[in-house]
């Protein structure tokens, strides 16, 4: 029936002039050419099809029998597929190029999700073939599928182990693969216009889409991939499809170190200047400076002659871009751009000119967010040694105002504590023969002194909530007496001794006092609760509450539990403190 | 300083001092044509092949088929480059030997550069330029380095900076003094737009020649103290002693930029009694860029900020009505009436710029809303009988118009009509 209605239109157009088909000829030949396919009768199709008195009307309605070509050219066992590919190559060969594009990339965004790679698979390689036809006007066209095909694959799951990759049971790697077959014709084209005209013109179209399609697979799925180095996986699809990227981007007119560097050579200080933005998106650059420096991909074609320093400048903008989100991908990349571009530099050779720059000053704070929010605990440590190893780097001015300005905005006891154990370490270098400096001995140390040896709510001070803080701050105190002696007094900590009495001892020792006295209440109350009431106890005699949140009911042996060890932490601190005492009062200063 | 080793292949001294052992060795292999030595800040262009002292090729811009270039002086590439590229002249070939402190020192550079390298380069230099400050990148201003400055920080809108400027016009120096002020209030101190363009780029302590084209120093309109006559390129020797930023956005919490926004308001005022207009709605901009994006503003500090951000953007549309721009006026007033919906002075001045761009019909309306909810206001009832006027002076002038046209299509018609008939009355004649 479909096949006697498809013979009939194609015999009536056959008569009609000037191919003046009307739209029910279009619907009809559509309507029956499908169902035939559809039924198995693609033999005849293809007899019809390829018949030259039809040339012309397959010219004009052929395309509109892809989809269901496609959908039989996809199931790999059909007795059908090698008439539909007939009858496809066919329609690709002679029907109009404009909408064989529109056509087949229609195909592409319509696939179902669990085809997308199959299609792709199937498609590009006849999509090179028509948008070849296109001669000079076929940059739009380009620019089109690839981004149609782009966002079709950035759909595909990435796959997370070298399992994953080998198996590619989504099909990312091979479409990977054939994206760079389709390109390259393009590229070619491009390279040849430089050729010629000496030089690439920014309004060259195509190496605009080209361009356009490199930076946008920087970003989706390159940003999100965790590539395998070499040993691990000997084939990388994926690290090909990287290599290549840059590759291309380096021929076409695109340098490497211009594009890494691409934000600090700018001249415009004013941000977001869009059309810029838009062409070389910062997401993907990021990405490159990490394939560049942690993965070392087209390391081959960079120049080998930049200075460390500048490096590190010109990327710390990718780092404090990575570090400010919270996917876990984004913070392990961001980690290990900065750590590879910190080893390069000399320790204390980053100058203190350079925390003036935004990234300097925010990357620091970004770090500290990670160290205590990420919940991944791997990408917290990690963090806690990029974080050292970035101090480490700074010159002994820059650490200086580098902490003080962490100890200000840090706002957490234990990065706190940490950059105090920073600084004795500073200091104690500083009292070694040669290392003398006025950031960590002379005028500008106690000032610092102050900012560290403090209470921050006096004697109301959460001892529990800040105790990183605290012991540390009262290590660093005990460490300065034992250290400076008191008729060298190099550090002037001895000087300033009673003011930091008032200060912070005094208050330590009351806030000590009241908590021990608070704590043995309520434990001597929740030992006489557990008597009188038994094993079965229920409800709880106190609330304990940490940080504002009230912790779960807790059983009575539980409630013993964490009163005991408040009642051990105060008895730590208290140690530290006797000792301070008793060292200062030796000499006879309290 | 370093100073560098150079010897020609006959490995003859050439006229820089031989201290060799400084860690930079630069053996001449073919001399170049040019005279001239490029300057710090110059953008060079050179090919290059990397080895290491055993020989291996680690690196080569001939095999990328491109130049490389970078801007000289500046720490972008390894010290030995900075040093030994700057006693290059064009068309030299020479080579460099960097011991590895004046190269990648024990870090190396990974993958390529193991520590601890001696590294050698053959350097060919092909040419060399002044940099182009310019943000368009049209060659307007052209910055040859004198003296290099040092920090990485620049001076940016509103920075006080302490300079001195020597301003020369085909070998007479014009213009010759120690100054102190603001970045953004050159206008006043007849200094060109493009000198103040030229601080924005230049770094603490340095010391530069500019070369600035009319576009960007005094136009068309020459400036007559000085007796420079229009389409004039200047010649600026500009150092910048000292300068202190003006806070960025980010850099300044909530309490500071309201602050500093008070402090700004004043400038401004200070400047619109002065007529200097421009100077005036410079600061005002400067609160509403501070000012705009203030998102979770609570109590106090939303009424403050809201206030200042309502007497920035309705001074600035006082500015631009006085330097006859209506339509960023007309911007502001709109921006002004969104914060304070039947703010007076907003409709009003809205009403000026209408009035000016010819709408009168909308220029009416703001006025006659002015009166309503303001009556006591009598310019506005001036105001309005004004546009009244003018609408119906409008209104003559179309007629007017319309009759011409309609007058003329009437006469052309009639030609039309005339020469047909004259044709038919041919065509029918046998």
């Amino acid at each position: 029936m479909a096949l006697e209605q498809f013979s009939d239109v194609v015999q009536r157009c056959q008569t009609i002039q000037d191919e003046n088909f009307s739209p029910v000829d279009f619907d009809l030949f559509q309507s029956a050419g499908k169902t035939c396919i559809e039924q198995g009768d693609g033999a005849q199709v293809l007899s019809i099809i390829i018949d030259d008195k039809n040339t012309n009307i397959v010219r004009c309605m052929g395309w509109n029998l892809l989809e269901p070509l496609v959908k039989v050219l996809l199931k790999k066992e059909d007795k059908n597929r090698p008439h539909c590919h007939a009858i496809f190559t066919h329609i690709i060969e002679v029907c109009s190029s404009k909408e064989l594009v529109v056509g087949l990339l229609e195909q592409v965004e319509e696939a179902e999700s669990d085809a997308i790679a199959e299609v792709i698979i199937l498609l590009l390689r006849p999509l090179q073939t028509v948008l070849l036809k296109l001669g000079k006007k076929k940059s739009s066209s380009v620019g089109m599928a690839l981004s149609t095909v782009l966002g079709q694959v950035a759909q595909l799951p990435v796959p997370l182990s070298k399992e994953q990759e080998e198996d590619d049971v989504f099909g990312l790697c091979r479409c990977c693969t054939a994206l760079l077959d389709f390109i390259r014709p393009f590229v070619e084209e491009v390279k040849e216009n430089i050729k010629h005209s000496r030089s690439v013109s920014r309004d060259d179209e195509l190496k605009g889409e080209i361009l356009k399609f490199c930076m946008k697979s920087l970003s989706e799925p390159l940003l999100e991939v965790q590539l395998k180095d070499p040993d691990t996986l000997e084939q990388s699809p994926l690290r090909d499809f990287a290599t290549e990227i840059l590759v291309i981007l380096s021929s076409i007119g695109e340098p490497l170190p211009n594009l890494l560097c691409h934000n600090m050579l700018r001249k415009r200080e004013v941000p977001g200047f869009l059309e810029e933005e838009v062409r070389y998106p910062k997401e993907s650059l990021a990405c490159l400076a990490h394939l560049l420096f942690v993965k070392h991909i087209a390391m081959d074609i960079f120049p080998a002659v930049l200075s460390p320093i500048f490096l590190l400048q010109c990327n710390m903008e990718y780092v404090e871009l990575l570090l400010s989100r919270t996917e876990e991908s984004w913070l392990q990349k961001g980690l290990e751009l900065y750590e590879k571009s910190l080893v390069r530099v000399e320790d204390c050779s980053l100058p203190v000119d350079l925390l003036d720059l935004k990234p300097f000053f925010s990357v620091p704070q970004n770090l500290v967010k990670v160290m205590t929010l990420c919940p991944v605990q791997t990408v917290r440590t990690k963090g806690l040694s990029v974080f050292q190893l970035s101090i480490d780097k700074f010159t002994t001015e820059a650490k200086y105002k580098l902490f003080r300005c962490l100890l200000k905005t840090s706002e957490h006891a234990g990065v706190e504590g940490y950059i105090i154990k920073n600084i004795k370490n500073q200091i104690d270098l500083s009292l070694g023969p040669g290392n003398e400096n006025e950031w960590f001995l002379g005028k500008h140390l106690l000032p610092l002194l102050h900012q560290v040896l403090r209470l921050p709510q006096g004697p109301e001070t959460d001892l529990l909530h800040n105790l990183d803080r605290i012991m540390e701050s009262l290590n660093l105190l005990r460490y300065l007496l034992i250290r400076d002696k008191e008729w060298e007094n190099e550090t002037g900590i001895w000087s300033e001794l009673h003011k930091i009495e008032d200060s912070f001892l005094k208050p330590l020792r009351m806030g000590l006092n009241m908590s021990k006295a608070h704590y043995e209440a309520e434990l001597k109350n929740a030992k006489e609760n557990k008597k009188s009431s038994g094993t079965e106890s229920k409800a709880a005699a106190c609330t304990v509450t940490v940080e504002n949140e009230r912790l779960p009911n807790m059983t009575p042996e539980m409630q013993l539990q964490v009163l005991q060890s408040a009642l051990f932490t105060f008895d730590l601190i208290e140690s530290v403190l006797a000792r301070i005492e008793e060292i200062a009062e030796a000499k006879g200063r309290v | 300083s370093c100073s560098v080793s150079r010897k020609n292949s006959n490995n003859n001294s050439c006229s820089f001092p031989v201290l060799s052992y400084l860690g930079i060795d630069v053996l001449v292999k073919k001399e170049g044509t040019g005279t001239e030595l490029p300057m710090t800040g110059d953008k060079v262009f050179v090919h290059y092949v990397g080895t290491l002292l055993d020989g291996t090729q680690f690196d080569s811009s001939r095999d990328r088929g491109e130049k490389f270039s970078f801007e000289l002086g500046k720490g972008q590439v390894i010290k030995a480059w900075d040093i030994g590229v700057a006693t290059m002249r064009v068309g030299e070939i020479c080579q460099l030997f960097c011991k590895p402190m004046y190269a990648y020192g024990a870090a190396g550079s990974p993958p390529k550069i193991p520590p601890n390298a001696t590294l050698v380069f053959q350097v060919e230099l092909f040419e060399f330029h002044g940099e182009d400050i310019t943000e368009d990148e049209d060659g307007g201003i052209i910055r040859r380095i004198v003296t290099k400055g040092e920090g990485y920080t620049k001076p940016n809108e509103g920075a006080s900076v302490e300079v001195h400027v020597e301003g020369n016009y085909e070998g007479c120096v014009f213009d010759d003094r120690d100054l102190k002020f603001e970045v953004g209030d050159g206008d006043s101190l007849d200094l060109p737009p493009g000198v103040e363009k030229a601080l924005q780029a230049m770094e603490q302590g340095e010391e530069a020649l500019f070369t600035i084209k009319p576009k960007y120093g005094f136009g068309n309109a020459g400036h007559a103290k000085f007796n420079i006559p229009p389409g004039a390129t200047l010649q600026y020797k500009i150092k910048l002693t000292a300068f202190e930023k003006a806070k960025e956005s980010w850099e300044m919490n909530t309490s500071e930029k309201l602050e500093q926004s008070v402090i700004v308001k004043e400038k401004g005022t200070q400047y619109f009694k002065d007529g200097k207009y421009k100077q005036a709605a410079v600061q005002y901009k400067r609160i509403v860029s501070w000012l705009e994006h203030e998102s979770s503003l609570q109590g106090e500090e939303e009424e403050k900020a809201k206030a200042l951000r309502l007497a920035a953007h309705l001074n600035l549309s006082m500015c631009y009505l006085k330097l006859q721009e209506p339509n960023p006026a007309l911007e502001n007033c709109d921006k002004a009436l969104e914060l304070d919906a039947n703010n007076e002075k907003a409709l009003f001045r809205r009403g000026e710029a209408l009035f000016v761009m010819k709408e009168f019909d909308r220029a009416k309306d703001d006025f006659q809303n002015v009166i309503q909810l303001y009556p006591a206001n009598k310019a506005a009832k001036s105001q309005v009988l004004l546009c009244q006027k003018h609408i119906k002076e409008q209104h003559e002038k179309d007629k007017r118009l319309y009759a011409n046209m309609f007058q003329k299509f009437a006469e052309r018609d009639a030609k039309v009509s005339a020469s047909m008939c004259f044709l038919c009355s041919i065509v029918k004649c046998d």
